[in-house]
């Protein structure tokens, strides 16, 4: 790791991130710099800033200060929208799903953008039907095509994640951002997701936040941790669960965030 | 120097003067509104009727006298108004909050919208039937007679004494709600509920308290404003859209702004009657569209990126009932066979304003956008299709297709302006623009003012088919209807309908899946305006004329009420609403000033017990319905395998 690799291994760098809101500054100079097809974790105590970082990158905030390049281009100043169509797609820490729609109908809402048809008012909606066999197969990816016709809504909370990270993979991210993927899941869903994101993690890039450690220790290449909005440690998960200010900013955040 | 170009001290300042009177008056109110906004998230439309209240209840105490002969009582003047009154009113104003406004807090900020225009349409209604539409004379109070001459112009006291009072009330307001405890409890309420009151704070009473306070300073404003201006019923109606307008320019959560934009507002406007008095009407609506170009926020507002769109559409996907097929053919039958049982003026007028609902729910039901100005585009298409076939002697078809242009082309622009925004600021933004629309439209000559363009010729469609013939002119409307409800139809319908359903859903994650939401969103608002041109378009062959009243606000109210009733985002909601506003004017028209008040009370008793309308409550009869005949038909099977299972593990 110590060695400088060379700038294309980069996908993604941040440099000089920050970002204040009304006084309190939320991220501080940070540098972020994810290789190309690793799988990077975020960590560090609550309000380490994790899901700003996130936000800052899939420009959902403007950032205050900071440049980001993505794929040696800025996009400091582009819309979330347009950073998605490059490829950085994001899930959010809550479940984000459609809920009214069918859970068929999520995944082909992902897959039909690339058919530029989306502006197409006069068509009918059955020009979309030839998206079916890649809805069914992203479905059953994740074990939901069963219940293809049913309401998203009505999806227990784990098997509704399984149906937000098919649709994010529907657009076949070049960068996936998953915020706290296996967040609230039981055990078992957790061993699916993990086992997914290695799946989906050949040929790909993946910027995770977790708090699920050993989630991280099983998946992630690297490992920033961030504390107070800024960066602390970066490193393999060897070496930063070894390290001592690490161990310090969990315990002792935990107890600034108490006091 | 003043006279070098052409304008008299006397004229400027006294304009001046006027402007900063109204500005005083527009800082006071947009105060109330804006607390009310900030602290409730409640649209408080009936803000102008409780203006009116106040200036009633001065005028109420100066007659006591008149009012209860025999009782003896005194008349109470200026001084006595001014201490009784803004209580009463507040009074009221809480009275209100514990009826009706807590009602919907926790509901879409729709409905708190609807539920006050509703309320401002009955208390409006009632005093317009007590006293009619006619101002009475407040006299100045003998204490604030007289003036100084200040040499330039002369200043009556009582407009000082406005200024001076009006200006202490609102920084009084501003120190309490950002420089001390109560306020600082205010505001934290409002982030957090939960918290204040596990504080031992009584947050439901505080937030009671806030309404009336801001209600209070409405009726402050009335009472000092009735010695200005005519006390009479509509006073506060159009007053408030432009406090409307006043709050989005100051910005989103800004007490300061609101009191520093309502004054500079003032004074422009004045300034606007010396050098383009044609302008001054419709000045701040379009300073408003400059700062939203400008300064999405306001001028004091924080930026705030909310994606948040209402979605209260009561439709079940996959019911019969949103088979649109099916109805498009149900609809051909029952319009043709229709003529023949009631008269076809009655079932042209619901044709149009059914196709204006449709277009209306468009992108309130299926987009989850409040808009609330397309009376502009509904409007501005009549008086274009008037014009073009009286005046310019275009065919009937192309004089309704230029219509259509033409709400086409404002929907773009409007759209551009206000698809940024949402929720109420949203509602806020298109009915203020719609506002610029109707000064034109009682300015310009072409429009002829209060008569509009009357004696439009309805002439021949295709240069074939005379349609002065009723029945022809009947099926020709027919037609119309179900193109456009063929169209909106196959819009909802197709990817970009799609797209549409996903970003009334959750816009989020619509943004994180690559959707430039706000393209979307602006594409479905212009289509939206061109049907409702359309629809306004048609009207005007039908009835022959395009009026003012096509383009009053309360045009953008009836299609949002006919939505409601019907059930948003369903799609036959718009149509079964038209259907029943219709004949409920049409039935309630020997009521004469009495319409107003039911019209009122239909929207309060909608947002209340009705609000899924019509269709969406016939719907979940539907759904229910269903789930029980399911569970009765699996009830036998899960009997028969649980019993198996049961053995299963014994065995």
């Amino acid at each position: 790791m110590s060695a400088a690799p060379a700038a294309d291994d980069w996908i993604v760098e941040a440099s000089g991130l920050s970002k204040r809101f009304s006084g309190f500054a939320a991220v501080s100079d940070v540098d972020l710099q994810v290789r190309r097809h690793s799988i990077h974790a975020l960590i560090g105590p609550n309000g380490a800033g994790k899901t700003t970082v996130f936000n800052l990158i899939t420009k959902f905030l403007a950032p205050s200060a900071g440049r980001i390049l993505y794929n040696g281009e800025d996009i400091t100043g582009e819309s979330p929208a347009r950073v998605a169509r490059r490829g950085i797609v994001r899930s959010f820490q809550i479940s984000a799903i459609f809920p009214r729609m069918s859970v068929a109908d999520n995944v082909r809402i992902a897959l039909q953008r690339p058919l530029g048809t989306s502006f197409h008012f006069w068509k009918s909606q059955c020009t979309l039907d030839s998206l079916r066999q890649r809805v069914d197969e992203l479905l059953d990816a994740v074990g939901l095509v069963d219940q293809r016709e049913q309401p998203a809504a009505g999806l227990p909370y784990g098997r509704k994640r399984a149906l937000e990270f098919a649709t994010t993979l529907a657009l076949q991210p070049e960068l996936m951002l998953l915020d706290e993927p296996t967040s609230g899941l039981g055990h078992e869903d957790v061993d699916r997701i993990a086992e997914l994101i290695r799946k989906v993690s050949a040929n790909r890039t993946i910027l995770m936040v977790e708090h699920n450690l050993s989630v991280v220790a099983r998946l992630a290449d690297t490992i920033t941790v961030l504390a107070r909005g800024r960066v602390l440690a970066e490193g393999p998960y060897d070496r930063i669960s070894a390290d001592p200010r690490v161990i310090e900013a969990y315990i002792g955040g935990a107890d600034d965030q108490r006091a | 120097m003043f006279e070098l170009i052409g304008i008299s001290p006397t004229l400027l300042f006294g304009q001046l003067l006027i402007g900063l009177i109204n500005g005083v008056f527009y800082a006071m109110m947009s105060l109330g509104v804006a607390i009310i906004f900030g602290m409730l998230r409640i649209g408080n439309f009936v803000h102008g009727a409780q203006y009116m209240l106040g200036a009633f209840g001065a005028w109420y105490l100066l007659h006591l006298p008149d009012f209860f002969p025999g009782l003896g009582l005194p008349s109470l003047g200026y001084w006595w108004a001014l201490a009784i009154v803004p209580f009463f009113v507040a009074l009221i104003g809480a009275g209100m909050e514990r009826l009706f406004i807590r009602r919907v807090y926790d509901l879409e900020h729709a409905y708190g919208l609807l539920l006050t225009v509703g309320l401002a349409m009955v208390i409006e209604g009632l005093f317009n039937v007590a006293y009619g539409a006619g101002g009475q004379q407040y006299a100045i109070p003998d204490s604030l007679k007289g003036g100084v001459n200040l040499g330039f112009m002369f200043l009556p006291i009582y407009r000082l004494w406005v200024i001076v009072a009006g200006i202490l009330v609102c920084f009084a307001t501003w120190f309490v709600i950002e420089r001390t405890k109560l306020g600082a409890y205010l505001r934290a309420a409002t982030e957090n509920p939960d918290l204040v009151r596990a504080f031992g704070i009584n947050v439901p009473r505080m937030l009671m308290l806030t309404y009336a306070f801001g209600v209070g300073l409405a009726g402050l404003a009335g009472v000092m404003a009735a010695p200005i201006y005519q006390v009479s019923p509509q006073m506060g109606q159009a007053f408030i859209i432009t406090i409307f307008a006043v709050v989005v320019i100051g910005g989103m959560g800004s007490i300061f702004g609101a009191i520093a934009t309502g004054l500079m507002l003032g004074l422009i406007e004045g300034l606007t009657k010396v050098f383009w008095p044609q302008a001054a009407a419709t000045v701040i609506f379009v300073i408003m569209a400059i700062v939203l170009v400008l300064r999405p926020a306001g001028l004091f507002g924080k930026e705030t990126v909310a994606y948040h769109g209402s979605d209260i559409s009561a439709a079940r996907p996959g019911s019969i009932l949103e088979n649109g097929r099916l109805w498009l053919i149900v609809f051909a039958v029952a319009g043709t066979i229709l003529p023949f049982f009631v008269y076809p003026v009655f079932g042209m007028k619901i044709l149009c304003l059914a196709l204006f609902a449709c277009a209306y729910n468009l992108i309130f039901g299926y987009v989850g956008l409040l808009a609330f100005g397309h009376a502009a585009f509904y409007g501005a298409s009549a008086y274009v299709a008037a014009h073009s076939a009286a005046v310019l002697g275009l065919p009937t078809e192309l004089a309704i297709l230029s219509g259509v242009a033409m709400a086409t082309a404002i929907g773009a622009l409007f759209g551009w302006l206000a698809i940024r925004r949402q929720g109420l600021y949203f509602a806020m933004i298109t009915l203020a623009l719609a506002q610029i629309v109707y000064f034109y439209a009682i300015q310009a000559s072409w429009t002829h003012g209060e008569d509009g363009i009357q004696s439009v010729p309805r002439g021949r469609l295709f240069g074939l088919v005379d349609l002065n013939d009723t029945m022809n002119m009947y099926f020709f409307v027919l037609a119309v209807f179900l193109i456009g409800f063929a169209a909106i139809y196959r819009i909802v319908r197709s990817p970009f309908g799609q797209v549409l359903k996903s970003i009334r859903e959750n816009e989020q994650r619509a943004v994180s899946l690559g959707y430039s939401t706000d393209r979307f969103k602006l594409i479905a608002f212009t289509l939206s305006a061109g049907l409702a041109g359309l629809a306004g378009g048609t009207k005007a062959i039908v009835f022959q004329i395009a009026s003012l009243a096509d383009l009053y606000f309360m045009t953008s109210a009836d299609a949002l009420l006919m939505t409601l009733i019907g059930g948003v985002g369903t799609l036959l909601g718009p149509v079964v609403g038209a259907i029943v506003v219709v004949t409920m004017q049409t039935q309630f028209a020997t009521l004469g000033a009495w319409v107003i008040v039911v019209q009122g009370s239909t929207f309060v008793l909608c947002v209340l017990f009705l609000r899924k309308g019509i269709v969406g409550t016939f719907e979940d009869f539907l759904a229910s319905r269903e789930e029980r005949r399911r569970r009765q038909a699996a009830k036998v099977e899960p009997a028969a395998s649980a019993g198996l299972s049961a053995k299963g593990l014994h065995g």
